[in-house]
Protein backbone atom coordinates (compact mmCIF):
# COMPACT_ATOMS: atom_id res chain seq x y z
CA UNK A 1 0.00 0.00 0.00
CA UNK A 2 1.23 3.49 -0.94
CA UNK A 3 2.21 5.10 1.93
CA UNK A 4 1.20 8.41 0.78
CA UNK A 5 -2.60 9.25 1.20
CA UNK A 6 -2.26 12.46 -0.49
CA UNK A 7 0.21 14.49 -2.29
CA UNK A 8 0.02 17.87 -3.12
CA UNK A 9 2.82 19.24 -5.31
CA UNK A 10 3.53 22.95 -5.91
CA UNK A 11 0.02 24.25 -5.56
CA UNK A 12 -1.14 27.44 -5.98
CA UNK A 13 -4.69 28.95 -5.97
CA UNK A 14 -6.95 31.79 -6.46
CA UNK A 15 -10.59 31.84 -5.80
CA UNK A 16 -10.92 34.67 -8.89
CA UNK A 17 -8.59 34.66 -12.08
CA UNK A 18 -5.62 37.40 -10.94
CA UNK A 19 -6.67 37.19 -7.51
CA UNK A 20 -4.87 37.12 -5.16
CA UNK A 21 -3.08 33.57 -4.43
CA UNK A 22 -4.86 32.13 -1.07
CA UNK A 23 -2.01 29.13 -1.79
CA UNK A 24 1.07 30.00 -3.16
CA UNK A 25 3.49 26.51 -3.97
CA UNK A 26 2.27 24.65 -1.68
CA UNK A 27 4.09 20.88 -1.19
CA UNK A 28 3.17 18.45 1.14
CA UNK A 29 2.58 14.78 1.92
CA UNK A 30 -0.49 13.27 4.06
CA UNK A 31 0.90 10.01 5.51
CA UNK A 32 -1.96 6.84 5.67
CA UNK A 33 -3.53 5.51 8.50
CA UNK A 34 -2.15 8.57 10.71
CA UNK A 35 -3.77 11.74 11.78
CA UNK A 36 -2.67 14.72 10.77
CA UNK A 37 -3.12 18.42 11.96
CA UNK A 38 -3.36 21.36 9.53
CA UNK A 39 -2.32 23.84 12.05
CA UNK A 40 -2.40 27.58 11.07
CA UNK A 41 -3.94 31.31 12.38
CA UNK A 42 -7.04 31.75 11.00
CA UNK A 43 -8.32 32.80 7.42
CA UNK A 44 -4.51 31.41 6.15
CA UNK A 45 -6.22 28.82 3.41
CA UNK A 46 -6.87 25.53 5.76
CA UNK A 47 -10.03 25.18 4.34
CA UNK A 48 -9.04 26.04 0.90
CA UNK A 49 -6.54 23.49 1.15
CA UNK A 50 -9.19 20.70 2.10
CA UNK A 51 -11.06 21.08 -0.40
CA UNK A 52 -8.02 20.98 -2.93
CA UNK A 53 -7.55 17.66 -1.97
CA UNK A 54 -11.71 16.77 -2.05
CA UNK A 55 -11.37 17.71 -5.50
CA UNK A 56 -14.49 20.26 -4.70
CA UNK A 57 -11.54 22.98 -6.04
CA UNK A 58 -8.73 22.44 -8.76
CA UNK A 59 -5.47 23.76 -8.30
CA UNK A 60 -4.26 26.62 -10.70
CA UNK A 61 -1.36 25.34 -10.78
CA UNK A 62 0.22 22.51 -9.42
CA UNK A 63 -1.42 18.82 -8.64
CA UNK A 64 -2.80 17.11 -5.81
CA UNK A 65 -2.93 13.13 -5.60
CA UNK A 66 -4.92 10.98 -4.09
CA UNK A 67 -3.30 7.41 -3.57
CA UNK A 68 -1.06 8.35 -6.10
CA UNK A 69 -3.34 9.73 -9.13
CA UNK A 70 -5.47 12.34 -10.17
CA UNK A 71 -8.74 13.44 -9.04
CA UNK A 72 -9.82 13.27 -12.49
CA UNK A 73 -8.50 9.28 -11.97
CA UNK A 74 -11.43 8.65 -10.27
CA UNK A 75 -15.27 9.27 -10.86
CA UNK A 76 -17.47 11.39 -8.36
CA UNK A 77 -19.01 7.97 -6.98
CA UNK A 78 -15.66 6.08 -6.53
CA UNK A 79 -13.91 9.65 -4.81
CA UNK A 80 -17.01 10.07 -2.44
CA UNK A 81 -16.17 6.11 -1.43
CA UNK A 82 -12.46 6.70 -0.42
CA UNK A 83 -12.54 10.31 1.02
CA UNK A 84 -15.54 12.25 2.95
CA UNK A 85 -15.47 15.42 4.75
CA UNK A 86 -17.18 17.35 7.50
CA UNK A 87 -17.02 20.97 6.98
CA UNK A 88 -16.60 23.03 9.60
CA UNK A 89 -20.08 24.69 9.32
CA UNK A 90 -22.42 21.78 8.55
CA UNK A 91 -25.81 23.26 8.02
CA UNK A 92 -28.49 21.34 7.75
CA UNK A 93 -31.52 23.53 7.31
CA UNK A 94 -34.70 20.68 7.40
CA UNK A 95 -34.95 19.00 10.34
CA UNK A 96 -34.30 15.63 9.95
CA UNK A 97 -34.08 12.74 12.28
CA UNK A 98 -30.03 12.00 13.01
CA UNK A 99 -31.14 8.37 11.06
CA UNK A 100 -32.16 10.16 8.03
CA UNK A 101 -29.35 12.70 8.31
CA UNK A 102 -26.65 10.08 9.24
CA UNK A 103 -28.21 7.77 6.22
CA UNK A 104 -27.20 10.33 3.74
CA UNK A 105 -23.42 9.07 4.38
CA UNK A 106 -24.83 5.98 2.13
CA UNK A 107 -25.20 7.65 -0.86
CA UNK A 108 -22.05 7.10 -2.68
CA UNK A 109 -22.89 3.40 -2.57
CA UNK A 110 -26.24 3.93 -4.06
CA UNK A 111 -28.04 4.55 -7.48
CA UNK A 112 -29.41 8.02 -8.50
CA UNK A 113 -32.92 6.67 -8.02
CA UNK A 114 -32.39 4.77 -5.31
CA UNK A 115 -33.02 4.88 -1.86
CA UNK A 116 -31.11 3.89 1.22
CA UNK A 117 -32.08 -0.16 2.00
CA UNK A 118 -31.32 -2.46 5.12
CA UNK A 119 -28.06 -2.85 4.58
CA UNK A 120 -27.41 0.88 4.60
CA UNK A 121 -29.60 1.01 7.92
CA UNK A 122 -27.14 -1.85 9.37
CA UNK A 123 -24.07 0.31 8.60
CA UNK A 124 -25.62 3.57 9.82
CA UNK A 125 -26.48 2.02 13.13
CA UNK A 126 -23.05 1.03 13.24
CA UNK A 127 -21.75 4.03 13.07
CA UNK A 128 -24.12 5.71 15.43
CA UNK A 129 -22.69 2.45 17.76
CA UNK A 130 -19.24 3.59 17.15
CA UNK A 131 -19.97 7.47 18.05
CA UNK A 132 -21.54 5.57 21.36
CA UNK A 133 -24.73 7.91 20.24
CA UNK A 134 -27.21 5.25 19.46
CA UNK A 135 -30.03 6.82 21.96
CA UNK A 136 -29.52 9.98 19.03
CA UNK A 137 -31.16 7.93 16.26
CA UNK A 138 -34.93 9.11 16.48
CA UNK A 139 -33.76 12.66 17.33
CA UNK A 140 -34.78 15.84 15.42
CA UNK A 141 -31.36 17.37 14.51
CA UNK A 142 -32.83 20.80 15.70
CA UNK A 143 -32.44 19.36 19.18
CA UNK A 144 -28.61 18.14 19.58
CA UNK A 145 -26.27 20.17 21.64
CA UNK A 146 -23.35 20.89 20.00
CA UNK A 147 -21.32 18.49 21.08
CA UNK A 148 -23.91 15.88 19.60
CA UNK A 149 -24.35 17.45 16.44
CA UNK A 150 -20.45 17.13 15.64
CA UNK A 151 -20.44 13.54 17.17
CA UNK A 152 -23.51 13.07 14.40
CA UNK A 153 -21.62 14.99 11.90
CA UNK A 154 -18.69 11.99 12.43
CA UNK A 155 -20.71 9.39 12.34
CA UNK A 156 -22.17 10.48 8.77
CA UNK A 157 -19.10 10.88 7.67
CA UNK A 158 -18.22 7.13 9.28
CA UNK A 159 -21.03 5.62 7.55
CA UNK A 160 -19.86 6.79 4.18
CA UNK A 161 -16.85 4.27 5.04
CA UNK A 162 -14.28 5.89 3.35
CA UNK A 163 -10.49 5.17 3.67
CA UNK A 164 -9.53 9.13 3.89
CA UNK A 165 -11.57 11.84 6.65
CA UNK A 166 -11.50 15.40 5.91
CA UNK A 167 -12.26 17.36 9.33
CA UNK A 168 -12.77 21.26 9.19
CA UNK A 169 -12.25 22.52 12.43
CA UNK A 170 -13.56 19.30 14.31
CA UNK A 171 -13.22 20.71 17.93
CA UNK A 172 -13.81 24.60 17.51
CA UNK A 173 -17.11 25.73 19.35
CA UNK A 174 -17.10 22.53 21.79
CA UNK A 175 -15.95 22.58 25.34
CA UNK A 176 -12.92 20.26 26.55
CA UNK A 177 -15.01 17.17 27.35
CA UNK A 178 -16.32 17.27 24.01
CA UNK A 179 -13.04 17.96 22.27
CA UNK A 180 -11.50 14.92 23.99
CA UNK A 181 -14.10 12.94 23.61
CA UNK A 182 -14.19 14.15 19.90
CA UNK A 183 -10.02 13.29 19.92
CA UNK A 184 -10.25 10.33 21.35
CA UNK A 185 -12.95 9.06 18.77
CA UNK A 186 -10.72 10.03 16.13
CA UNK A 187 -7.32 8.95 17.66
CA UNK A 188 -9.60 5.31 17.41
CA UNK A 189 -10.29 5.65 14.03
CA UNK A 190 -6.64 5.95 12.73
CA UNK A 191 -5.47 2.90 14.70
CA UNK A 192 -8.14 1.25 12.44
CA UNK A 193 -6.33 2.17 9.59
CA UNK A 194 -8.11 5.45 8.80
CA UNK A 195 -6.51 8.32 7.29
CA UNK A 196 -7.16 11.86 9.34
CA UNK A 197 -6.40 14.82 8.17
CA UNK A 198 -8.28 17.75 10.30
CA UNK A 199 -7.35 21.42 10.37
CA UNK A 200 -7.16 23.48 13.83
CA UNK A 201 -6.71 26.76 15.13
CA UNK A 202 -5.18 25.48 18.60
CA UNK A 203 -1.89 24.35 18.73
CA UNK A 204 -2.86 21.58 21.89
CA UNK A 205 -6.01 20.42 19.79
CA UNK A 206 -3.13 19.44 17.07
CA UNK A 207 -0.73 17.91 19.81
CA UNK A 208 -3.39 15.96 21.48
CA UNK A 209 -4.52 13.64 18.70
CA UNK A 210 -2.15 13.78 15.76
CA UNK A 211 1.42 12.15 14.85
CA UNK A 212 2.10 15.05 11.83
CA UNK A 213 1.90 18.41 11.67
CA UNK A 214 1.61 21.23 8.75
CA UNK A 215 1.76 24.89 9.58
CA UNK A 216 0.27 26.45 7.10
CA UNK A 217 0.23 30.50 7.16
CA UNK A 218 -0.36 33.67 4.27
CA UNK A 219 -0.74 30.23 1.95
CA UNK A 220 2.16 29.23 2.62
CA UNK A 221 3.32 26.05 4.26
CA UNK A 222 6.07 26.87 7.31
CA UNK A 223 7.23 23.45 8.27
CA UNK A 224 5.72 20.12 8.28
CA UNK A 225 7.11 17.07 10.25
CA UNK A 226 6.55 15.18 13.33
CA UNK A 227 6.37 16.83 16.98
CA UNK A 228 9.96 17.62 17.69
CA UNK A 229 10.89 19.02 14.47
CA UNK A 230 7.53 21.68 13.93
CA UNK A 231 6.27 22.24 17.35
CA UNK A 232 9.07 24.84 18.87
CA UNK A 233 8.75 28.04 20.22
CA UNK A 234 10.29 29.60 16.99
CA UNK A 235 8.19 28.09 14.44
CA UNK A 236 4.98 28.58 16.92
CA UNK A 237 5.82 32.34 17.78
CA UNK A 238 7.18 32.98 14.05
CA UNK A 239 3.47 31.50 12.74
CA UNK A 240 1.24 33.45 15.46
CA UNK A 241 2.88 36.34 15.68
CA UNK A 242 2.64 36.13 19.52
CA UNK A 243 5.51 34.71 21.70
CA UNK A 244 4.73 31.19 22.75
CA UNK A 245 6.25 28.62 24.64
CA UNK A 246 6.32 24.80 24.42
CA UNK A 247 5.94 23.41 27.75
CA UNK A 248 6.92 18.88 28.91
CA UNK A 249 4.34 18.23 31.63
CA UNK A 250 4.17 14.93 32.82
CA UNK A 251 5.30 13.64 29.15
CA UNK A 252 2.44 15.96 27.94
CA UNK A 253 3.70 18.48 25.37
CA UNK A 254 1.36 21.86 25.61
CA UNK A 255 1.60 24.76 24.30
CA UNK A 256 0.91 28.38 26.57
CA UNK A 257 1.16 31.78 25.42
CA UNK A 258 3.56 34.32 27.38
CA UNK A 259 1.79 36.61 29.10
CA UNK A 260 4.88 38.96 29.74
CA UNK A 261 5.18 39.04 25.57
CA UNK B 1 -41.08 4.46 13.93
CA UNK B 2 -41.57 6.91 11.64
CA UNK B 3 -41.43 5.08 8.80
CA UNK B 4 -44.63 2.72 9.66
CA UNK B 5 -46.48 6.55 10.36
CA UNK B 6 -45.30 7.43 6.73
CA UNK B 7 -46.48 4.49 5.28
CA UNK B 8 -50.26 4.84 7.39
CA UNK B 9 -50.36 8.79 6.03
CA UNK B 10 -49.48 7.27 2.78
CA UNK B 11 -51.99 4.65 2.47
CA UNK B 12 -54.74 6.57 3.91
CA UNK B 13 -53.82 9.50 1.69
CA UNK B 14 -53.88 7.08 -1.09
CA UNK B 15 -57.56 6.00 -0.70
CA UNK B 16 -58.45 9.51 0.30
CA UNK B 17 -57.45 10.54 -3.31
CA UNK B 18 -59.39 8.20 -5.30
CA UNK B 19 -62.46 8.49 -2.60
CA UNK B 20 -62.29 12.08 -3.62
CA UNK B 21 -61.61 11.67 -7.32
CA UNK B 22 -64.82 9.49 -7.62
CA UNK B 23 -66.86 11.66 -5.17
CA UNK B 24 -65.86 14.93 -6.91
CA UNK B 25 -67.38 13.26 -10.22
CA UNK B 26 -71.22 13.80 -8.60
CA UNK B 27 -70.50 17.04 -6.88
CA UNK B 28 -71.47 20.06 -8.84
CA UNK B 29 -74.64 21.88 -9.58
CA UNK B 30 -76.36 19.79 -12.51
CA UNK B 31 -79.36 18.74 -12.07
CA UNK B 32 -79.66 20.00 -8.54
CA UNK B 33 -77.13 22.37 -6.70
CA UNK B 34 -74.31 19.94 -5.19
CA UNK B 35 -75.26 16.50 -5.79
CA UNK B 36 -76.25 13.95 -8.58
CA UNK B 37 -77.36 10.56 -7.74
CA UNK B 38 -75.30 8.59 -9.65
CA UNK B 39 -77.84 6.52 -11.13
CA UNK B 40 -78.38 9.72 -13.23
CA UNK B 41 -75.59 8.33 -15.58
CA UNK B 42 -77.26 5.49 -16.79
CA UNK B 43 -80.86 7.64 -17.28
CA UNK B 44 -79.42 10.94 -18.67
CA UNK B 45 -77.60 11.30 -21.65
CA UNK B 46 -76.94 15.33 -20.88
CA UNK B 47 -75.24 13.83 -17.62
CA UNK B 48 -73.51 11.38 -18.97
CA UNK B 49 -71.93 13.69 -21.63
CA UNK B 50 -71.56 16.73 -18.61
CA UNK B 51 -69.16 14.33 -16.39
CA UNK B 52 -67.42 12.44 -19.20
CA UNK B 53 -66.36 15.26 -21.13
CA UNK B 54 -66.36 17.97 -18.44
CA UNK B 55 -65.66 17.12 -15.35
CA UNK B 56 -63.34 14.39 -15.53
CA UNK B 57 -61.36 15.68 -17.29
CA UNK B 58 -61.28 19.37 -14.99
CA UNK B 59 -60.88 16.63 -12.31
CA UNK B 60 -58.20 14.97 -13.32
CA UNK B 61 -56.48 18.38 -14.28
CA UNK B 62 -56.66 19.73 -10.91
CA UNK B 63 -55.12 16.45 -9.48
CA UNK B 64 -52.09 16.82 -11.47
CA UNK B 65 -51.98 20.54 -10.86
CA UNK B 66 -52.04 20.42 -6.91
CA UNK B 67 -49.53 17.35 -7.23
CA UNK B 68 -47.44 19.60 -9.28
CA UNK B 69 -47.35 22.67 -7.68
CA UNK B 70 -47.04 20.81 -4.41
CA UNK B 71 -44.19 18.11 -5.33
CA UNK B 72 -42.18 21.79 -6.86
CA UNK B 73 -42.44 23.64 -3.88
CA UNK B 74 -41.18 20.87 -1.98
CA UNK B 75 -38.25 20.24 -3.59
CA UNK B 76 -37.67 24.37 -4.24
CA UNK B 77 -37.83 24.47 -0.52
CA UNK B 78 -35.16 21.98 -0.36
CA UNK B 79 -33.00 22.11 -3.12
CA UNK B 80 -32.74 26.10 -1.81
CA UNK B 81 -32.52 25.15 1.42
CA UNK B 82 -35.04 28.05 2.11
CA UNK B 83 -38.41 27.21 3.68
CA UNK B 84 -40.07 30.06 2.43
CA UNK B 85 -39.61 29.56 -1.37
CA UNK B 86 -42.58 28.24 -3.71
CA UNK B 87 -43.39 28.54 -7.66
CA UNK B 88 -45.31 31.61 -6.40
CA UNK B 89 -42.65 33.81 -5.25
CA UNK B 90 -39.81 32.64 -7.22
CA UNK B 91 -40.76 34.14 -10.28
CA UNK B 92 -42.15 30.84 -11.91
CA UNK B 93 -45.70 31.06 -12.09
CA UNK B 94 -45.45 35.25 -12.80
CA UNK B 95 -43.27 34.23 -15.60
CA UNK B 96 -45.47 31.65 -17.07
CA UNK B 97 -48.50 33.31 -16.97
CA UNK B 98 -46.76 36.33 -18.53
CA UNK B 99 -45.94 33.90 -21.25
CA UNK B 100 -49.52 32.61 -21.32
CA UNK B 101 -50.42 35.85 -21.61
CA UNK B 102 -48.25 36.82 -24.64
CA UNK B 103 -49.39 34.11 -26.63
CA UNK B 104 -53.22 34.81 -26.26
CA UNK B 105 -52.57 38.14 -27.41
CA UNK B 106 -49.74 37.71 -30.26
CA UNK B 107 -48.37 34.08 -30.65
CA UNK B 108 -51.65 32.31 -30.81
CA UNK B 109 -53.99 30.44 -28.88
CA UNK B 110 -52.81 26.84 -29.51
CA UNK B 111 -52.87 25.14 -26.42
CA UNK B 112 -49.50 24.26 -26.98
CA UNK B 113 -48.43 27.48 -28.01
CA UNK B 114 -49.38 28.40 -24.62
CA UNK B 115 -47.97 25.77 -23.01
CA UNK B 116 -44.58 26.29 -24.59
CA UNK B 117 -44.38 30.18 -23.45
CA UNK B 118 -45.73 29.83 -20.69
CA UNK B 119 -42.58 27.41 -19.78
CA UNK B 120 -40.17 29.55 -21.73
CA UNK B 121 -41.21 32.21 -19.41
CA UNK B 122 -41.55 30.10 -16.19
CA UNK B 123 -38.03 28.91 -16.66
CA UNK B 124 -36.62 32.78 -17.26
CA UNK B 125 -38.34 33.66 -14.09
CA UNK B 126 -36.69 30.84 -11.87
CA UNK B 127 -33.24 31.56 -13.31
CA UNK B 128 -34.07 35.36 -12.91
CA UNK B 129 -34.71 35.25 -9.51
CA UNK B 130 -32.14 32.61 -8.75
CA UNK B 131 -29.25 34.89 -10.43
CA UNK B 132 -30.51 37.78 -9.47
CA UNK B 133 -30.52 36.41 -5.50
CA UNK B 134 -26.84 35.21 -6.05
CA UNK B 135 -25.63 39.36 -6.72
CA UNK B 136 -27.20 40.30 -3.59
CA UNK B 137 -25.14 41.51 -1.58
CA UNK B 138 -26.43 41.56 1.36
CA UNK B 139 -28.74 39.34 3.78
CA UNK B 140 -28.85 35.62 4.52
CA UNK B 141 -29.74 33.65 2.02
CA UNK B 142 -33.81 32.89 2.58
CA UNK B 143 -33.81 37.03 2.51
CA UNK B 144 -32.28 37.14 -0.94
CA UNK B 145 -33.92 34.81 -2.59
CA UNK B 146 -37.47 36.03 -1.19
CA UNK B 147 -36.51 39.27 -2.49
CA UNK B 148 -35.57 38.38 -5.46
CA UNK B 149 -38.21 35.99 -6.45
CA UNK B 150 -40.61 39.16 -5.34
CA UNK B 151 -38.78 41.30 -7.77
CA UNK B 152 -38.68 39.51 -10.56
CA UNK B 153 -42.67 38.21 -10.37
CA UNK B 154 -43.10 42.03 -10.15
CA UNK B 155 -41.49 42.59 -13.24
CA UNK B 156 -43.56 40.12 -14.92
CA UNK B 157 -46.86 40.83 -13.55
CA UNK B 158 -45.99 44.81 -14.43
CA UNK B 159 -45.61 43.11 -17.83
CA UNK B 160 -48.68 41.18 -17.78
CA UNK B 161 -50.31 44.69 -16.77
CA UNK B 162 -49.25 45.71 -20.02
CA UNK B 163 -50.49 43.02 -21.82
CA UNK B 164 -53.61 44.14 -20.37
CA UNK B 165 -53.90 47.00 -21.34
CA UNK B 166 -53.18 46.84 -25.46
CA UNK B 167 -55.32 43.61 -25.11
CA UNK B 168 -58.80 44.04 -26.89
CA UNK B 169 -61.35 45.01 -23.94
CA UNK B 170 -63.69 42.78 -26.09
CA UNK B 171 -62.28 39.89 -27.37
CA UNK B 172 -58.83 39.37 -25.55
CA UNK B 173 -59.00 41.40 -21.82
CA UNK B 174 -61.72 39.18 -20.76
CA UNK B 175 -59.57 35.98 -21.60
CA UNK B 176 -56.67 37.31 -19.97
CA UNK B 177 -58.49 38.74 -16.71
CA UNK B 178 -59.82 35.35 -16.09
CA UNK B 179 -57.41 33.21 -17.38
CA UNK B 180 -55.55 35.43 -14.73
CA UNK B 181 -57.64 34.80 -11.94
CA UNK B 182 -56.77 31.00 -11.94
CA UNK B 183 -59.30 28.65 -13.02
CA UNK B 184 -60.16 25.14 -14.61
CA UNK B 185 -63.33 26.03 -16.28
CA UNK B 186 -62.63 26.30 -19.56
CA UNK B 187 -60.31 22.46 -19.66
CA UNK B 188 -61.18 20.03 -22.34
CA UNK B 189 -59.64 16.33 -22.35
CA UNK B 190 -57.62 18.30 -25.25
CA UNK B 191 -56.07 20.51 -22.43
CA UNK B 192 -55.27 17.47 -20.42
CA UNK B 193 -53.57 15.13 -23.21
CA UNK B 194 -51.47 18.11 -24.00
CA UNK B 195 -50.24 18.87 -20.03
CA UNK B 196 -50.16 14.84 -19.36
CA UNK B 197 -46.66 14.42 -20.67
CA UNK B 198 -45.41 17.50 -19.25
CA UNK B 199 -46.80 16.80 -15.60
CA UNK B 200 -45.78 13.13 -15.75
CA UNK B 201 -41.99 13.43 -16.88
CA UNK B 202 -41.39 16.00 -13.71
CA UNK B 203 -43.56 14.42 -11.29
CA UNK B 204 -41.40 10.65 -12.63
CA UNK B 205 -37.94 12.40 -11.81
CA UNK B 206 -38.82 14.46 -8.63
CA UNK B 207 -40.61 11.14 -7.51
CA UNK B 208 -37.42 9.08 -8.22
CA UNK B 209 -35.09 11.93 -7.45
CA UNK B 210 -36.52 12.27 -3.79
CA UNK B 211 -33.84 10.81 -1.81
CA UNK B 212 -30.93 12.76 -3.59
CA UNK B 213 -33.27 15.86 -2.51
CA UNK B 214 -32.10 15.55 0.90
CA UNK B 215 -28.83 15.51 -0.35
CA UNK B 216 -28.93 18.42 -2.45
CA UNK B 217 -30.21 20.50 0.99
CA UNK B 218 -26.92 19.96 2.66
CA UNK B 219 -24.25 22.92 1.58
CA UNK B 220 -22.70 22.43 -1.33
CA UNK B 221 -19.36 20.92 -0.30
CA UNK B 222 -21.21 18.09 1.68
CA UNK B 223 -23.12 17.16 -1.12
CA UNK B 224 -20.34 16.96 -3.53
CA UNK B 225 -17.92 14.96 -0.79
CA UNK B 226 -21.22 12.55 -0.80
CA UNK B 227 -20.71 11.84 -4.51
CA UNK B 228 -23.42 14.35 -5.82
CA UNK B 229 -22.95 16.08 -8.90
CA UNK B 230 -24.80 19.25 -7.28
CA UNK B 231 -25.14 21.57 -10.05
CA UNK B 232 -26.27 18.65 -12.65
CA UNK B 233 -28.42 17.60 -10.25
CA UNK B 234 -30.36 20.61 -9.61
CA UNK B 235 -30.30 21.63 -12.91
CA UNK B 236 -32.50 18.07 -13.83
CA UNK B 237 -34.66 18.70 -11.17
CA UNK B 238 -35.36 22.36 -11.99
CA UNK B 239 -35.84 22.19 -14.94
CA UNK B 240 -38.27 19.02 -15.20
CA UNK B 241 -40.64 20.56 -12.11
CA UNK B 242 -40.69 24.05 -13.97
CA UNK B 243 -41.65 22.36 -17.36
CA UNK B 244 -45.02 20.67 -15.33
CA UNK B 245 -45.37 23.63 -13.24
CA UNK B 246 -45.85 26.09 -16.29
CA UNK B 247 -47.92 23.67 -18.66
CA UNK B 248 -50.37 23.41 -15.83
CA UNK B 249 -50.43 26.93 -15.07
CA UNK B 250 -50.58 27.33 -18.85
CA UNK B 251 -54.41 26.13 -18.90
CA UNK B 252 -54.88 26.89 -14.81
CA UNK B 253 -54.05 30.34 -14.85
CA UNK B 254 -52.35 31.62 -11.01
CA UNK B 255 -53.13 29.21 -8.13
CA UNK B 256 -51.03 30.52 -5.77
CA UNK B 257 -50.11 29.28 -1.92
CA UNK B 258 -50.32 25.43 -2.48
CA UNK B 259 -46.73 24.88 -3.50
CA UNK B 260 -45.77 26.82 0.00
CA UNK B 261 -48.21 25.39 2.44
CA UNK B 262 -48.70 21.54 1.07
CA UNK B 263 -44.97 20.68 1.48
CA UNK B 264 -45.16 22.20 4.75
CA UNK B 265 -48.14 20.10 6.43
CA UNK B 266 -46.39 17.01 4.46
CA UNK B 267 -43.32 17.61 6.66
CA UNK B 268 -45.10 18.14 9.80
CA UNK B 269 -46.87 14.65 8.93
CA UNK B 270 -44.20 12.51 8.36
CA UNK B 271 -40.54 14.32 8.93
CA UNK B 272 -38.32 16.38 6.73
CA UNK B 273 -36.66 13.44 4.82
CA UNK B 274 -37.85 14.25 1.12
CA UNK B 275 -37.69 10.27 0.86
CA UNK B 276 -41.45 10.59 2.09
CA UNK B 277 -42.46 13.97 2.12
CA UNK B 278 -42.43 14.74 -1.45
CA UNK B 279 -44.71 11.45 -2.24
CA UNK B 280 -46.55 12.61 0.79
CA UNK B 281 -46.78 16.32 -0.16
CA UNK B 282 -48.02 15.45 -3.85
CA UNK B 283 -51.29 13.19 -2.26
CA UNK B 284 -51.80 16.09 -0.34
CA UNK B 285 -51.78 18.59 -3.06
CA UNK B 286 -53.92 16.58 -5.24
CA UNK B 287 -56.48 16.76 -2.54
CA UNK B 288 -56.60 19.67 -1.40
CA UNK B 289 -56.73 21.32 -5.02
CA UNK B 290 -59.45 18.45 -6.24
CA UNK B 291 -61.57 19.79 -2.53
CA UNK B 292 -60.69 23.60 -3.40
CA UNK B 293 -62.00 23.01 -7.12
CA UNK B 294 -65.02 21.61 -5.66
CA UNK B 295 -65.91 24.07 -4.00
CA UNK B 296 -65.33 26.65 -6.63
CA UNK B 297 -67.40 25.14 -9.71
CA UNK B 298 -70.21 23.72 -6.71
CA UNK B 299 -70.44 26.22 -3.93
CA UNK B 300 -72.31 29.26 -6.04
CA UNK B 301 -74.20 29.45 -9.11
CA UNK B 302 -71.55 31.47 -10.77
CA UNK B 303 -67.95 30.34 -10.79
CA UNK B 304 -65.67 31.10 -7.90
CA UNK B 305 -62.41 31.71 -9.25
CA UNK B 306 -59.37 28.78 -8.18
CA UNK B 307 -56.65 31.06 -7.63
CA UNK B 308 -58.67 32.81 -5.35
CA UNK B 309 -60.08 29.93 -3.09
CA UNK B 310 -56.45 28.65 -2.81
CA UNK B 311 -54.85 31.87 -1.70
CA UNK B 312 -57.36 32.31 0.85
CA UNK B 313 -57.57 28.92 2.30
CA UNK B 314 -53.75 28.49 2.04
CA UNK B 315 -53.08 31.97 3.30
CA UNK B 316 -55.23 31.19 6.14
CA UNK B 317 -52.99 28.27 6.89
CA UNK B 318 -50.33 29.52 6.76
CA UNK B 319 -50.89 32.29 9.58
CA UNK B 320 -51.81 29.21 11.43
CA UNK B 321 -48.80 27.21 10.91
CA UNK B 322 -46.50 30.00 11.71
CA UNK B 323 -48.46 31.13 14.77
CA UNK B 324 -48.21 27.09 15.81
CA UNK B 325 -44.40 27.02 15.31
CA UNK B 326 -45.27 24.54 12.42
CA UNK B 327 -42.59 26.72 10.05
CA UNK B 328 -39.22 27.21 11.27
CA UNK B 329 -36.89 29.96 9.15
CA UNK B 330 -33.70 30.42 10.33
CA UNK B 331 -32.62 33.25 7.63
Amino acid sequence: MDHKAIAAKDVSFAYHQDGIRVLRDVSLDIPAQKITAILGPNGTGKTTLLHLMLGLLKPGSGEVLIFGKHHGAYSRREMSQIMGLVPQFESIPFNFTVLEYILLGRSPYLKPFQSPGKEDLQISEEALTSMGIVGLAGKPVSELSGGERQLVHLARVLAQRTKILLLDEPTAHLDLENQNRILNLLVGLAEQGITIVLTTHDPNVAIYAAENFVLVNEGRIFFEGDLDTVITPENLSTMYNVPIHVENADGHTMVVMDKNG
Amino acid sequence: MRKRSGKQVFIILGVGTLVILLGSVFLGRYPRPYWMPPRLLLEDELARRLVFSLRVPRLLTALLLGMTLSATGAVLQMVFRNPLVEPGFMGVTQGAAFGAALSILWLGKHPLVIELSATLFGLIGLFGSYFLSRRLRFGGWVLRLVLSGVAVSALFSAGVGILKYVADPLTQLPEITFWLLGGLWGVTWRNFWYVLPFALAGLLTMFLMRWRVNLLSLKDETAFSLGASTNRERMVLLFASVTATAALTSISGIIGWVGLIVPHIARRLVGASADTSIPVAMLLGGIFTMLSDDIARSLLAGEIPLGILTSAIGALLFMYLMISMGIKVRA
